[in-house]
C-alpha cells in the first residue's frame, strides 16, 4: 500500500512541472481566447537562454532566473506586437494559426542556433534530497512548486485587484465594451503576453533543470500536455489551470500504476474528454463565464469566395490528369501524389471545420483508422485492395464518428482540443492493442496499389488513381455544399441557436458531416497504407493533424478547390524549398506568417 | 521491372538536366564528377539529432576516402536531402533519387516508418537502400535491393543478456524499453535469452520516446524488486532513467543497451550513470586499429568531442559504400551484386564485415563489456560495483 503514496507524490510532482505551461497558457486563453501553440516554443527558448546564461555565464540562480525571464518576455513582446496584433481584426482563426507558424519559426531558429542534439543544464541548487514515503524529493522539486503556486496567487491578485488586472478581465469579458470605456485593449495584451512568455520561458529553464537535459523537441510535448491541464483546470482559469495539472499528473501516474508505463498518456487524453464532456468549461470554470465563443461562425471574415470559372477547373483538372504523358521526373509526380492524399484529407477537414465549424485537431488519426482496416482487411483476410480501400474509409467513417459524438455539444475552441485528444488517443489505443495493431512493431509487407486484378505500381498509374479518387471526392463534396445539406451545415456553423429553432438537429447533421468526411480521410489513410506497405503508430502523427489544419485554412475555410490548392502548396513549398536543407522548415514557418497576415481569409477565401 | 527503368532514366536524366546546377551544394567543386550517394534522413523535426550525427560519420570516412585516393581516382560524395523522418518525404526522395541517374545508391532513413515505406520505391526503381541504423526485423525483407549492417538484435541482445546474469550475476531483472519497433524486438531477443540463462524478468515496462517523466514506472519497478536494471534506451531516455532511479532511491545494478554509448550519456546523466554496465561494440581504449584511427580522426575533425554509436555506425556506413562502389562501380544493379562479393571491410562496429546473403544483413558484431567509472567509460574489470 505504501506504493500508493509513492504514486501519488510522483503524481504531484509531475503535475508541478505541467502547472509552469498551463498557467502561461491558462493566462493567454483567458485574456485573448487563444491557444498559444506558440507557448511551447518560448518555453524552448527559455530552457535554451537559461543553458546559455548557466553554461556559458556562469550566471547565479536568481539572475538566470531575471535573465531568462526577461528574455522571454521580450520574446513574448515580439510575438504579440508583429505575430498577433496585426491580426487582430482578421478572422478568429488567423491568431491561432499565427501561432503555430510562430512556434515553427521559434524552433526552428533555437535547432539552427544550438544544433538539435540534446544539451545538459546543470541544476544550480544544493543537490540534498529529502527522503518522502519511499522517494526523494529535491530542493527543485520545491522551487518548481513555489514558482508554480507563487505565480498562480500573483496572477490571481494581479487580476482581481489592480487596475491593469481588471483591464485584463474587462477586456478577457468583451473587447469591444472595455475599448468603449477606455481600456488599452493593446497595452493590456502586451501585459498578457510578456507575463506569460516570462513564466514559460522560466519554466522551461527550471523543466530543463529539473531533467537535467534540453533538446529542440521538448516543445511540442509541452504545449500538448500544457493544454490538457488547463482545458481540465477550465481554460483561461489560472488557479484552475494548477489544479489541473496536479489532477493530470496524478490520474498518469495512477494509470501507470495500475495499467503500466505504455498506457500512461492513455489515460491523460481520456481525463480530457471525460472532462470535456461532463464539464464542457473544465473543472473550475465560473458560472459567470461567458461561453466559449465560436472558433470560426460569427468571426468568419465577411470575405467573398474568388470565383473560379468551371473552365479554370476544368483546364487545371484536365492539365494534372495529361501532366504524366509530358516529360516529369517521377519526383515531381510522387510530390503531387502526397498532394492529392494530403487533398483527400483536406477536404474531409475543410468540411467538418469550415463548412460545419467543428475544427479538428486530430485528424490524422481518421487517417490511421483507415490506413490499419485497409492494410488489415488485405492482409489478413485478403480482401483485394480496391474494397479493402473502400472498407477502410467507411471504418473511418463509423469509428470517427461514434468517437467524436460524445463532443457534439462542444463549441469553439473546446471542440480542437476534444479532437486533439481522441487523436492522441487513436494512436495510442494502436500502440496498445498489440492483438489486432500488432502495436509498436507495425504492420509491414502491405499489398501494392492494385484495382480490378491489375497493380498499381508505377509511379504513373498510382498518380491518375489518387487523382481520380480525389476529383471524384471533391466533386461529390461540392454537390453535397450546394444541396439543402450544405446549407443547413453553413446554418449551424454561423448560428447555431437559430438553425436550432429552424428545427435543424444538430447532432444529426454534425454526424452526417463526420461520415462524410471521415470516408474521405480513411480512403487517404487506406491509398497510404498500400502506397507505403508499413505503417505504424507514428505514420499518421499529430504534426498530419496540424499540417491538414493549415491547409485547410490556407486554402479557405469550407473551400473545396481551396483544400486542394492548399494541399498541393503545403507538400510542395518544403520540396521546393528542399535546397535550402536546415532552413527549409524555417522558411516554410515564414511564408506561412506571411500568408497568415496578408490573406487571412485564405487564398481563396471562406465559402 | 526493366520498361520502368529505362523510362525512369530518361525521365531523370531530363529532370537532371533542368535541375542540375542547382544541386551542386553536395558537389566538390572538382572537375571530374564525382560519384553521387543519396542519403535520406533527419536534418530537422523531432530527430533532428540523428541525421546531423550521421553528418559527422559520414564527413570522416569521406575525408579518409578522398586521402586515399577517392574511388578508382574519383571522388565520392553524398547529397543528403531532409525527410524529417516522415514517410511522406522519405517517399518522395525515394522518388527522386531513383529518377536521378547520378545516384548509385541510398543510404538511410532512420526510423522504420520512413525507411520501409520508402522500400517499394527503390526496390521497384532498382537502387540499392542501404540501411544502417535498420533493425527492424522485416527491413531487409522488403526485397533484394535492401541491405542493412545495422546490429541485428538478435545478435545484440543475448550478448547484453550475457553480460547481465552470467557475468554480472543478476537474477531477477527489470526490463525498461522503448516503445518502438527496435525496443520492442530487443526486449523479446532479450527476455528470451535471460531466461535462457537463468535469470527471471520480474517486469517490463514500455514507454514512449516523448516520455520524460520515469517516477512512477521505477515505483513499478521497484515493487517488482529486482536486483538488476535493464535499459533498452537510447542515450537521452537511458540517461532520464538513470537519474530518476537514483533519485527514487533504487540502487540496482543498471545495465544498458549499447544504443546508450554517447558521450551525451555521461553528460545527461552526470552522477547517477556511474557504475552503469553497458555491452558496445567498441570502447575508447580499444586495441584495434579501425577504432583507434575512427576515434583519433573523429577527435581532430570535430575539436576534441568523442564519437558515440550513432558517429559510428555512419562512418562504417560511408566506409561499406565505398568498399561496395569501389567492387561494383556505378552500374546501380552492379552495386547491388556487390554488396555479396564484398569481404572483410575493416568496421568499426563488426571488426571485419562481411554480409550474410540470406538475410542481407552483417552478423557478428563485435562486443565490449564496458562500466561508467569516475564519468568515463571504462573496459569492465570484472569486479562487482
Amino acid at each position: 500500500m505504501s506504493s500508493w503514496l509513492d504514486y501519488t507524490i510522483n503524481g504531484l510532482i509531475v503535475g508541478n512541472v505541467y502547472a509552469l505551461v498551463a498557467v502561461g497558457l491558462a493566462l493567454i486563453f483567458g485574456v485573448s481566447r487563444l491557444i498559444n501553440f506558440a507557448q511551447g516554443s518560448i518555453y524552448l527558448v527559455g530552457a535554451y537562454i537559461g543553458w546559455v546564461a548557466v553554461v556559458q555565464l556562469h550566471t547565479p540562480l536568481p539572475l538566470t532566473i531575471l535573465v531568462v525571464a526577461v528574455a522571454a518576455a521580450l520574446v513574448g513582446l515580439i510575438i504579440e506586437r508583429f505575430g498577433l496584433r496585426p491580426l487582430q481584426n482578421s478572422v478568429r482563426i488567423a491568431p491561432l494559426l499565427a501561432t503555430i507558424g510562430i512556434s515553427f519559426v521559434l524552433d526552428q531558429l533555437v535547432m539552427l542556433t544550438f544544433s538539435p542534439n540534446p544539451r545538459a543544464l546543470p541544476s544550480q541548487l544544493p543537490d540534498v534530497r529529502f527522503q518522502v514515503g519511499n522517494g526523494t524529493i529535491g530542493p527543485l522539486d520545491l522551487l518548481i512548486a513555489g514558482v508554480g503556486i507563487t505565480s498562480a496567487l500573483l496572477l490571481f491578485v494581479f487580476l482581481r485587484y489592480s487596475k491593469l488586472g481588471w483591464a485584463v478581465r474587462a477586456t478577457a469579458q468583451d473587447r469591444d465594451a472595455a475599448m468603449q470605456m477606455g481600456v488599452d485593449v493593446n497595452r493590456v495584451n502586451q501585459a498578457v503576453f510578456g507575463i506569460a512568455a516570462a513564466l514559460g520561458g522560466v519554466s522551461g529553464m527550471l523543466v530543463g533543470m529539473y531533467y537535467n537535459q534540453i533538446d529542440t523537441a521538448m516543445s511540442l510535448q509541452a504545449t500538448l500536455k500544457g493544454v490538457v491541464a488547463e482545458v481540465v483546470g477550465g481554460a483561461g482559469n489560472v488557479p484552475g489551470a494548477v489544479i489541473g495539472s496536479l489532477l493530470l499528473g496524478l490520474v498518469e501516474s495512477y494509470g501507470v500504476a495500475v495499467f503500466g508505463t505504455s498506457y500512461r498518456n492513455l489515460f491523460a487524453f481520456l481525463l480530457l474528454v471525460v472532462v470535456l464532456v461532463l464539464r464542457p468549461n473544465g473543472l473550475f470554470a465560473s458560472a459567470r463565464q461567458a461561453p466559449p465563443e465560436p472558433l470560426t461562425g460569427t468571426f468568419i471574415a465577411p470575405s467573398r469566395p474568388v470565383r473560379i470559372p468551371r473552365w479554370a477547373l476544368l483546364v487545371a483538372a484536365g492539365g494534372f490528369a495529361i501532366l504524366p504523358l509530358f516529360p516529369v521526373s517521377f519526383y515531381v509526380l510522387q510530390t503531387l501524389i502526397n498532394a492529392w492524399l494530403l487533398g483527400m484529407l483536406a477536404l474531409s477537414l475543410t468540411l467538418v471545420a469550415g463548412t460545419i465549424g467543428q475544427v479538428s485537431l486530430g485528424h490524422a488519426a481518421l487517417l490511421a483508422i483507415g490506413a490499419y482496416t485497409s492494410a488489415l482487411l488485405s492482409l489478413t483476410l485478403s480482401v483485394p485492395v480496391g474494397l479493402a480501400i473502400i472498407g477502410g474509409g467507411l471504418m473511418s467513417a463509423a469509428l470517427g464518428t461514434l468517437l467524436i459524438s460524445p463532443s457534439f455539444r462542444l463549441r469553439g475552441h473546446y471542440v480542437s482540443i476534444a479532437t486533439l485528444a481522441i487523436g492522441e488517443i487513436v494512436s495510442l489505443v494502436i500502440l496498445n492493442w498489440e492483438s489486432v495493431t500488432r502495436g509498436p512493431i507495425g504492420i509491414s509487407g502491405i499489398p501494392p496499389l492494385s484495382l480490378f486484378g491489375y497493380d498499381l505500381i508505377s509511379p504513373t498509374s498510382i498518380y491518375w488513381f489518387s487523382l481520380a479518387v480525389m476529383v471524384v471526392l471533391a466533386l461529390l463534396q461540392a454537390r453535397l455544399l450546394g444541396s439543402h445539406l450544405g446549407r443547413s451545415f453553413r446554418a449551424i456553423r454561423d448560428d447555431d441557436i437559430a438553425a436550432r429553432a429552424y428545427g435543424l438537429s444538430l447532432n444529426r447533421y454534425k454526424s452526417l458531416a463526420f461520415i462524410f468526411g471521415g470516408f474521405a480521410a480513411g480512403v487517404s489513410g487506406g491509398i497510404a497504407a498500400h502506397l507505403y506497405s508499413y505503417i505504424n503508430h507514428e505514420t499518421f502523427n499529430t504534426q498530419q493533424s496540424i499540417l491538414a489544419l493549415t491547409v485547410v485554412i490556407l486554402g479557405g475555410l469550407g473551400n473545396v478547390v481551396g483544400a486542394i490548392v492548399g494541399s498541393v502548396a503545403l507538400v510542395g513549398l518544403p520540396e521546393v524549398f528542399r535546397l535550402a536543407a536546415e532552413y527549409r522548415i524555417l522558411i516554410y514557418g515564414i511564408v506561412l506568417l506571411l500568408l497568415v497576415r496578408f490573406r487571412p481569409q485564405g487564398l481563396l477565401g471562406t465559402i | 521491372m526493366s520498361n520502368i527503368d529505362r523510362r525512369s532514366l530518361v525521365k531523370g536524366s531530363l529532370a537532371a538536366m533542368m535541375a542540375g546546377a542547382a544541386f551542386s551544394r553536395a558537389a566538390f567543386a572538382q572537375s571530374s564528377e564525382p560519384i553521387l550517394l543519396g542519403v535520406s534522413g533527419p536534418l530537422t523535426g523531432p530527430n533532428a539529432q540523428y541525421g546531423t550525427q550521421w553528418k559527422q560519420g559520414f564527413d570522416l570516412a569521406l575525408d579518409e576516402i578522398q586521402a586515399a585516393g577517392g574511388i578508382n581516382g574519383r571522388k565520392l560524395a553524398y547529397q543528403f536531402e531532409d525527410s524529417q523522418s516522415d514517410p511522406r518525404q522519405s517517399v518522395a526522395i525515394a522518388q527522386k533519387f531513383v529518377s536521378d541517374p547520378r545516384i548509385v545508391m541510398e543510404l538511410g532513413d532512420f526510423s522504420s516508418p520512413a525507411s520501409m515505406a520508402a522500400s517499394p520505391i527503390y526496390q521497384r526503381g532498382g537502387l540499392v537502400q542501404f540501411g544502417f541504423t535498420n533493425s527492424h526485423p522485416d527491413f531487409t525483407k522488403g526485397g533484394d535491393f535492401m541491405w542493412s549492417t545495422s546490429v541485428s538484435q538478435a545478435d545484440e541482445q543475448p550478448l547484453l543478456a550475457s553480460y547481465a546474469v552470467r557475468r554480472l550475476g543478476l537474477k531477477k531483472l527489470a526490463v525498461l524499453h522503448l516503445n518502438t519497433d527496435w525496443g520492442r524486438t530487443s526486449r523479446d531477443y532479450f527476455v528470451k535469452a535471460a531466461k535462457e540463462y537463468g535469470a527471471e524478468v520480474a517486469v517490463t515496462e514500455g514507454y514512449i520516446a516523448e516520455e520524460r517523466d520515469f517516477r512512477s514506472t521505477l515505483v513499478r519497478v521497484r515493487d517488482a524488486n529486482p536486483d538488476g536494471l535493464i535499459l533498452i534506451s537510447y542515450y537521452s531516455d537511458g540517461a532520464l532513467i538513470a537519474r530518476q532511479a537514483r533519485q527514487v532511491g533504487l540502487k540496482q545494478t543498471i545495465c544498458a543497451a549499447s544504443s546508450v554509448y554517447s558521450p551525451k550519456f555521461l553528460e545527461l546523466g552526470g552522477e547517477a550513470v556511474e557504475d552503469v554496465h553497458l555491452g558496445t561494440r567498441y570502447f575508447p581504449q580499444d586495441p584495434r586499429p579501425e577504432v583507434k584511427k575512427f576515434i583519433a580522426g573523429f577527435k581532430a575533425k570535430y575539436g576534441g568531442q568523442e564519437p558515440d554509436a550513432f558517429n559510428a555506425y555512419s562512418y562504417d556506413a560511408m566506409n561499406m559504400a565505398a568498399a561496395v562502389v569501389k567492387i561494383g562501380g556505378t552500374d546501380r544493379r552492379a552495386i547491388r551484386d556487390a554488396f555479396a562479393k564484398v569481404k572483410d571491410v575493416s568496421s568499426v562496429i563488426f571488426g571485419a564485415a562481411t554480409f550474410d546473403v540470406e538475410s542481407r544483413r552483417v552478423k557478428g558484431a563485435m562486443n565490449a563489456e564496458l562500466v561508467v567509472r569516475k564519468g568515463q567509460f571504462a573496459l569492465w574489470d570484472g569486479k562487482p560495483t
